[in-house]
């Protein structure tokens, strides 16, 4: 997810990402023989499972919206209009949060939809941050589970740093990116790996979409797959996860990043979120 | 417009199979006591169970395997689509069938890639064709294809229900916009593809429909399956009525059958819905019903307009022009018609009437010289405020063809409140309205459509009404008294004596008649005409007006000139006077009294040997005008 108008984005970044996908894909099968996972003793910090009411808007101790258009789209050409109303974003009572984009004519804006955040009500540095959802899916469609440095407000942004655990373009619903983005390395530079299932898709079951961050790397999984390990050699630009960072949780419509949705997108659609947690490594 | 082609197609003029053989299969291989599962339909060449049938009508050399273009391999299927009027046929289609059959409950998908020689939307694509009931065909129709290799998947609704399916593939598409074009498809094959998700379904549109209904009235449900193909998009599938278990709420007032067939059985409600493979189905049919129908008791009333007048397509009371049919059963028409007779009055009983075609094509109809469409309706249904009834009237153009650009249509729409329940309407509907019908030299085509499921109809023609051409009353009586009076021609006065009614030098025909009993001057093929009194010329210098009554159907322009001969009594001798006052577009078939003062008649600066009367008419020599009650007065 980025903050700021990119606009050289789609092409190269869509060339990239498939043959890195086919191959962790390939390898997926193997994940218990190739993959070296350190030993980390996670303890629980926060969480949120949403076992609210149908209806019940999320817990306001937990979480804030961003509403509105934002700058030229949130920086991105986005179409939708972000409300806090149950329409856009609301408990279903079955234990999950669900965030709607719908194609509906709202203050001039053609989509409406949610962006919710732990701005101002939690942040950390450093832990495992996992999310377990389904994605919405259809073209045009760009749901995300993302983070960004606490001093956006007094450094900006990329200075920030920005950790994107999970992006999905709607047109291509079997994969996800991780991406992280900083000074040097943002926007259409973002550092950035795909995942993607085999003859499988990320809005017909849930995943858990997860990071493992430490001074020094920043680890992304889907499920208990590692699929890519980032560390200061593999920047760039200065590394600047080394601060207090909040979560995000939206679903887009349209952006540099996804495209415009079609007149075959299926509307609405859903971001449907079992929880989210975040942990801190015992010593 | 685009042409379509009946679907699914049941008449199949010629089939041949073609001898494709796999060098890779043994069909020794093949166990008898079950279908094989084999997924490939055509990757370079067809696997040994198939053959091929064109349909019937169709360019039965559209098919080919060509060798030069493909996507993979060495061959792809090559589509030669015909231009329009092709003597070869209409359109492409046809169907590649196994002769075995096959299970492909193992499956979810038919793949295939495609692409064409200019972009391009296929009519038809899809499977379960089976040359016989086509009972579990599926398939995508508008298929949009470029000149790029593209993948498209046609997912397949209920796997489960094809253990044994003969229709592999099948297409069907005409030329676009009147040319034909190639297309081509290659690595045809059935797949089961993780990455095709969210499958739902429908029938009705995915709508809520209420519809009303008679005791013995049949409906057909369509539906369709739904899912999302890998790249986010849902495709629909339009669905045989056999991959769905209907149910009906209530038996009694409304069956139906497996194959989608409603009967209406009683009067009552009935709720219709479906699910497809256990996953309840978005849509259903709310039924209605009245009970036994409801007949009118008396026949419309006779037409009254003489049959010289008329060209009639349905009517005991004229000859019948030659009718194609009385409903074309067109796509999306749900309407039956039936031949009833009212009291021994031949009537056509629309029932399920959504909209229906009369069709007469052989010949058309020239209703040039007609005024007014004419229909008689009946209905039992309700009128409700926002009930409609609509007339729309097809001309084929010049071409004397369906399309070719030159096709014309109007419709016209009757709200409720000419309409009635239980009584006959008669409609009588101006042509000049219909005013998108650009010409009405080749009508081809009725359409009746609109709120009116039940539908008596009667007496359709098309007629002239003629505007009268003489008058029907005489021309009011003058009342001034005599004494005032110096009159030419009146059966009220005393006349003075007139030489002639028209002298051989004008242009326009006479004749006295009457006019209900009272005597008129009658010119026809009016140019102008010259009326005299120069053996007793008239001395009107004590009168103040001039009076003449005209009648005319088709006049649009009257004059009036009055000459005076002068002091020496005589034609000539450089004193005549003279002055014509003109009246543009009077009236038309009324009788006009024309009461001109003497002093608009300017030119005219004597008075005392009017010697002769001029009437103008236009259009020149084409309008025939009657007068009445000549006179001065004062």
């Amino acid at each position: 997810m980025m903050y700021l108008n990119i606009k050289s984005l789609a092409l190269p970044m869509t060339a990239g990402i498939l043959p890195v996908s086919i191959l962790l894909s390939l390898s997926a099968c193997q994940a218990d023989e190739n993959q070296m996972l350190e030993r980390r003793n996670w303890q629980l910090v926060w969480s949120d499972e949403f076992d609210g009411a149908a209806g019940d808007a999320p817990d306001p101790a937990k979480w804030t919206y961003d509403i509105g258009t934002g700058s030229n789209g949130w920086g991105n050409q986005e179409l939708q209009y972000y409300t806090n109303r149950p329409e856009n974003v609301a408990m279903d009572g079955d234990g999950h949060l669900v965030i709607t984009a719908r194609r509906e004519t709202f203050a001039g804006a053609a989509f409406t939809s949610a962006r919710i955040k732990t701005q101002g009500l939690f942040t950390q540095t450093y832990g495992r941050f996992e999310a377990r959802l389904k994605t919405p899916y259809g073209p045009g469609l760009w749901p995300a589970f993302w983070m960004l440095g606490e001093d956006i407000v007094t450094d900006g942004w990329p200075q920030c740093g920005e950790m994107d655990i999970m992006e999905l373009r709607g047109q291509e619903p079997n994969i996800v990116n991780g991406s992280v983005h900083g000074p040097g390395y943002s926007g259409g530079g973002a550092i950035t790996k795909g995942f993607s299932l085999t003859d499988n898709r990320f809005d017909t079951d849930f995943h858990l979409f997860a990071i493992e961050w430490g001074e020094d790397y920043i680890e992304y999984f889907v499920d208990d797959t590692l699929y890519q390990r980032l560390t200061p050699d593999d920047l760039t630009g200065e590394w600047v996860f080394d601060h207090p960072f909040f979560m995000l949780l939206n679903v887009a419509v349209g952006g540099n990043y996804v495209g415009f949705p079609t007149t075959q997108t299926p509307f609405p659609q859903q971001m449907t979120i079992d929880y989210v947690r975040v942990y801190r490594e015992a010593n | 417009m685009k042409h379509t082609y009946p679907y699914p197609v049941t008449g199949l003029i010629l089939a041949f199979t073609a001898l494709f053989f796999s060098c890779e299969r043994d069909l020794n291989e093949l166990d008898p006591a079950t279908y094989p599962t084999t997924a490939e339909v055509f990757i370079d060449a067809f696997s040994g169970d198939m053959g091929y049938a064109a349909f019937g009508g169709s360019d039965v050399r559209a098919f080919d395997v060509d060798t030069d273009v493909k996507y993979k391999g060495t061959s792809s299927m090559r589509i030669a689509v015909p231009d329009y009027d092709d003597p070869a046929g209409a359109y492409a289609g046809g169907v590649y069938f196994s002769n075995t059959g096959r299970d492909l409950s193992g499956y979810n998908v038919l793949t295939f890639w495609a692409k064409a020689s200019r972009p391009a939307s296929i009519d038809l694509i899809g499977f379960g064709n089976d040359l016989g009931e086509n009972k579990y065909q599926a398939a995508i129709a508008g298929v949009e294809v470029n000149t790029n290799w593209k993948k498209y998947y046609i997912p397949i609704p209920d796997p489960s229900k094809l253990k044994a399916e003969r229709g592999l593939l099948f297409f069907s598409e005409g030329p676009e916009n009147g040319t034909g074009y190639t297309f081509w498809i290659d690595e045809a094959r059935f797949e089961k593809l993780g990455t095709i998700a969210h499958a739902r379904s429908g029938i009705l549109d995915g709508a809520d429909v209420t519809q009303n209904a008679e005791t013995g009235n049949t409906f057909t449900i369509q539906g369709y399956a739904v899912a999302n193909l890998p790249n986010g998009v849902d495709q629909r599938v339009e669905t045989a009525p056999s991959y769905f278990d209907f149910a009906s709420s209530d038996t009694g007032v409304a069956g139906v059958s497996a194959s989608g067939v409603v009967n209406i059985l009683d009067a009552g409600t009935a709720v219709i819905t479906a699910t497809l493979a256990g996953v309840e189905s978005e849509g259903s049919l709310t039924i209605v019903s009245s009970g036994a129908p409801v007949l009118p008791q008396v026949a419309a009333p006779p037409p009254t307009v003489p049959a010289d007048k008329v060209i009639s397509v349905f009517s005991n009371v004229y000859d019948n022009v030659p009718v194609d049919f009385f409903n074309g059963y067109w796509q999306f028409s749900t309407a039956q018609v039936f031949d009833v007779q009212i009291n021994g009055d031949d009537v056509k009983r629309y029932t399920q009437l959504n909209f229906v075609g009369i069709q007469f094509t052989a010949p058309t109809i020239d209703a040039s010289t007609m005024t007014h469409f004419h229909i008689d309706i009946w209905t039992p249904d309700p009128v409700g405020p926002s009930t409609v009834f609509k007339v729309l009237l097809v001309d084929i153009g010049a071409d004397g063809a369906f399309g070719g650009g030159d096709d014309s249509s109007h419709e016209i729409t009757i709200n409720s409140s000419m309409l009635a329940t239980g009584s006959w309407i008669s409609l009588d509907l101006p042509l000049a309205s219909f005013t998108g019908l650009s010409s009405r030299t080749r009508l081809a085509q009725i359409v009746l459509s609109g709120g009116l499921p039940n539908l008596f109809v009667d007496n359709i023609f098309f007629y002239r009404e003629e505007s009268a051409t003489e008058p029907a009353v005489a021309a009011p009586a003058p009342t001034l008294p005599q004494a005032n009076v110096i009159s030419l021609f009146s059966e009220v006065y005393n006349n003075v004596p007139v030489d002639t009614w028209r002298t051989p030098w004008s242009s326009a025909a006479f004749e006295d008649v009457f006019i209900a009993g009272n005597a008129a001057k009658k010119y026809s093929a009016l140019d102008f005409v010259g009326i005299e009194t120069i053996v007793s010329q008239i001395d009107a210098t004590n009168m103040t007006h001039f009076h003449i009554d005209a009648w005319s159907a088709d006049f649009n322009f009257f004059g009036v000139k009055l000459v005076d001969f002068g002091a020496d009594g005589a034609f000539g001798g450089g004193d005549d006077v003279e002055h014509q006052v003109n009246f543009e577009m009077p009236a038309q078939g009324q009788w006009i009294s024309y009461d001109i003062p003497l002093s608009e008649f300017t030119g005219l600066t004597t008075r005392k040997h009017i010697s002769q009367f001029i009437l103008v008419g236009k259009p020149t020599g084409a309008n025939t005008v009657y007068v009445d009650n000549l006179y001065f007065h004062n």
